[in-house]
């Protein structure tokens, strides 16, 4: 039975190759509201799962997380359009939980790692629509130097991106520290891939970011965010950041 | 107010500023750049009272604003370093009021200078592994925005991707030196792990290895990257295309994080038996081949670049010989000199397109501009001033502060360079075009007199603030030294090849015509070796482009699921 609720809960918190199905049913939603539902409460489906058969988790499925975070840690590298590169970072950084699981015994850290990854990735899921509703598409290098068009939006989006690859003093960046710290001693294959991880990561984010803010622009008058949507993101990065230091920071 | 609090204040005021620098940015125009330059101007007034506290009364203590972490020191490390930071800062920030005003995102350059500032002011007073951790990871991100501040360059951010890819590959041993040491001793505080350490060194190992060899290792690891050592290089000569204010910045304050590091963490390098040495060789590696392609670069910002790669070399070579206080000494000195000609790289070109600086030809010289040719002495006598005088200075100089120094190895290994360099100084001054040769020389020796005697002074004063403790200084030494008989075999092998260097430049420039074909060919390829950078960046893209191909083609074979 213990098995059977590991391999659904892969699902959920995606191990390879089921980590697919999530990838297929983010790329096939359009919908921003219903993108944002799933990358809430997906990964708290799968936690609820595996504490429910309250047993350590396999070796297994440790191998199989890791193995499945570096592969979608390393295909986002290769990815142009916003809403596959949002299932891929979501789907790399959930596997991490089962690490996260194994090294904390505290049940609640890991959903509040969960949620802190989630959240950046809810936040560029809202950004991507709003780049298709102005261009149609939300791909890299298709329109470029949105720096210069888009000052504001640009801004957000490097926040966004930012607390997506774990920069400090976001959540994200606890979450992995203590993950890498965690598993140093007693797992150093593991906090190396980890590490690892969390290099490509950054790779991914910054090809996603020149892709989109840098260049000379192509001229296309398009509305920027307004100034009120600005400050409502500005305000959930720095309540991010403040969460960060007090909750996941907290607790290292 | 204590010293501890104002501190933080000091590190904290330049936050304050970018957070108003962005604030006020639109409503203030152009004139934001003097909220920025004031409050750095406070910054720098403030820190300079940390250091003279520390200086005429000591400095010891440690704040913490949090529950397990954000600690900030106040030791003679952190207070020197800081005002270094803060003085630095300063003078970039007047110069780039003028230089960036025709750039667009004015504001946003500023802001982002001050939040630079603070973070490296931050990382030189964190008392704790995670602040250290925090302020090391952002230095990287932040100098990837502040080098790509033309967001319609692709190169420029082609280039600062690569200083943050280089970067964070270096935070990665931080983190897992970070791991070990909490899983280790319980605690993130720097000052509670090296007194556990300083009481039971052996107490923890993982694979078989002692604790602070393998945390000292990687901490060497994280300070190579930071300090652009060899194979870890390749991003330095290529990021001029962010403004001359950050390079100035980068090149003075940034790159040498890595001296500083690896002092901060001398309590846990004392206690290693293998670990200096090995970072001498990077060092030595790294100074030798960045000072060769340094002389091969036709472009005056690369050429400084490649410069700092080689000068990072020898900082990190100091450090391999346990002299951990010269290597701050160095990094000062270095950052100084590197801002000044970075800030005046744009004036010697100005220079450059009225007179190219090319050397005329000796007959042209002599007979068009009536100038002296050159004067030649008897080699014999000019080798003897030429290596003897350089070790007289130096044994001189360092006899002032110390009279037991042959007993370091370190000390000896410096020397040993010092002679090195002064020798090659009396040499070129030989080889110079001038009427009055010993003139010449006479200034040259007492030039070189001036520079051993002030740095073996100064660098004395260094050892004393920052590690006043004799034995501790001892130990810094006593962890770098190899076996006798492998040190006199390396410092004899090493002397052979540089003198064997000197009687083959000698002997070139007596036969420069009549070189075989086969000679020719050989220097030819070396040329186009060291032109071609040893084709290391060659590698390195082709690498990453080859990891992207693998990576899309996954993609494709997936089904982009």
């Amino acid at each position: 039975m213990g098995a059977l609720t590991y391999w659904i809960a892969g699902l959920f918190m995606p191990l390879f190759p089921l980590s697919m199905a999530f990838n297929a049913l983010f790329g096939r939603v359009r919908s921003a509201t219903v993108r944002i539902i799933l990358l809430l409460i997906w990964p708290q489906i799968g936690l609820t799962l595996v504490l429910a058969v309250n047993r350590p988790i396999p070796h297994w499925c440790v191998l199989l997380a890791l193995f499945t975070s570096a592969l979608y840690a390393f295909r986002a590298i290769g990815l142009r359009e916003v809403g596959q590169w949002i299932g891929y970072l979501a789907t790399s950084a959930w596997a991490l939980l089962w690490v996260a699981l194994v090294v904390h015994t505290d049940p609640s850290t890991v959903r509040l790692y969960a949620f802190a990854f989630s959240l950046p990735l809810m936040l560029l899921a809202l950004l991507g629509a709003r780049l298709e509703e102005r261009f149609g598409a939300a791909y890299t290098g298709l329109y470029g130097g949105l720096s210069q068009a888009l000052p504001r939006m640009s801004g957000v989006l490097v926040g966004v991106i930012l607390a997506i690859v774990a920069a400090p003093l976001f959540p994200t960046f606890f979450a992995m520290l203590a993950t890498v710290a965690a598993t140093t001693p007693t797992m150093p294959a593991t906090a190396l891939t980890v590490a690892g991880v969390w290099l490509l990561w950054s790779w991914a984010g910054v090809r996603l970011l020149q892709g989109l803010i840098v260049g000379p622009g192509n001229g296309t008058k398009v509305p920027d965010l307004s100034l009120a949507a600005t400050w409502v993101y500005t305000a959930v990065l720095v309540i991010m950041l403040v969460g960060g230091v007090l909750l996941t920071g907290d607790l290292i | 107010m204590t010293m501890e609090k104002l501190v933080v204040i000091v590190a904290l005021l330049p936050l304050v500023s970018a957070v108003l620098v962005q604030l006020s940015s639109g409503r203030l125009g152009r004139r934001v750049a003097r909220v920025s330059v004031t409050f750095a101007a406070v910054t720098f007034s403030l820190a300079a009272v940390v250091l003279a506290t520390a200086v005429v009364h000591g400095a010891s203590g440690q704040i913490s604003l949090g529950h397990s972490w954000g600690i900030f020191l106040f030791d003679p490390l952190s207070s020197l370093m800081a005002t270094v930071i803060a003085g630095i800062s300063l003078i970039v920030h007047i110069y780039s009021v003028r230089y960036m005003a025709e750039e667009p995102g004015y504001g946003r350059f500023f802001a982002l200078l001050d939040i630079m500032t603070a973070t490296l002011l931050v990382m030189v007073a964190a008392g704790d592994l995670i602040t250290l951790l925090i302020a090391w990871h952002l230095t990287g991100v932040l100098l990837y925005f502040l080098l790509g501040q033309d967001t319609r360059s692709h190169s420029a951010h082609r280039y600062a991707f690569w200083t943050l890819i280089t970067y964070r590959f270096g935070d990665l041993p931080l983190v897992l030196a970070a791991g070990l040491l909490y899983h280790a001793y319980g605690t993130w505080s720097l000052p509670a792990i090296f007194s556990h350490i300083a009481d039971g060194p052996v107490v923890h190992s993982l694979f078989g290895l002692p604790l602070p060899g393998l945390v000292a290792g990687l901490v060497a690891v994280a300070a190579f990257a930071r300090s652009a050592q060899f194979l870890l290089h390749t991003w330095l000569p290529y990021t001029m295309a962010g403004p001359t204010p950050v390079s100035a910045l980068m090149h003075a304050g940034i790159v040498n994080a890595g001296g500083f590091l690896i002092n901060r963490f001398a309590p846990v390098f004392v206690h290693t038996q293998g670990v200096l040495p090995w970072v001498f060789v990077v060092g030595l590696v790294t100074a030798l081949i960045g000072s060769t392609l340094m002389l091969t670069q036709n472009d005056i910002k690369k050429s400084l670049g490649y410069s700092t790669m080689g000068q990072m070399g020898f900082m990190i070579m100091e450090c391999g010989v346990g002299a951990f206080s010269l290597a701050i000494f160095h990094l000062i000195s270095h950052g100084l000199f590197k801002g000044t000609l970075f800030l005046g790289s744009g004036g010697a070109i100005n220079a450059a397109r009225k007179d190219d600086g090319v050397p005329k030809d000796e007959l042209y010289t002599f007979v068009v501009e009536r100038r002296p040719a050159r004067v030649r002495r008897p080699w014999i006598l000019m080798a003897a001033i030429t290596l003897a005088v350089p070790v007289t200075i130096l044994v001189a100089a360092h006899s002032l502060v110390g009279q037991n120094f042959f007993q370091e190895q370190g000390a000896v290994v410096l020397l040993f360079f010092g002679w090195v360099t002064g020798a090659q100084l009396i040499f070129a001054t030989y080889r110079m075009r001038t009427g009055n040769l010993w003139r010449l020389v006479t200034l040259s020796i007492l030039s070189f007199t001036v520079v051993v005697v002030g740095y073996t002074l100064i660098s004395h004063a260094f050892d004393l603030f920052l590690y006043p403790n004799e034995a501790f200084r001892q130990q810094i030494y006593a962890a770098a030294n190899i076996g006798v008989l492998r040190f006199d075999i390396l410092v004899g092998l090493v002397t052979v090849l540089i003198v064997a260097g000197w009687v083959l430049t000698y002997y070139s420039e007596q036969n420069g015509s009549r070189q075989g074909e086969h000679h020719g060919r050989l220097w030819l390829a070396f040329y186009a070796l060291v032109s071609r950078e040893f084709y290391l960046t060659d590698l390195f893209t082709r690498f990453a482009r080859a990891l992207l191909t693998v990576a899309t083609r996954l993609n494709v074979w997936l089904g982009w699921v």
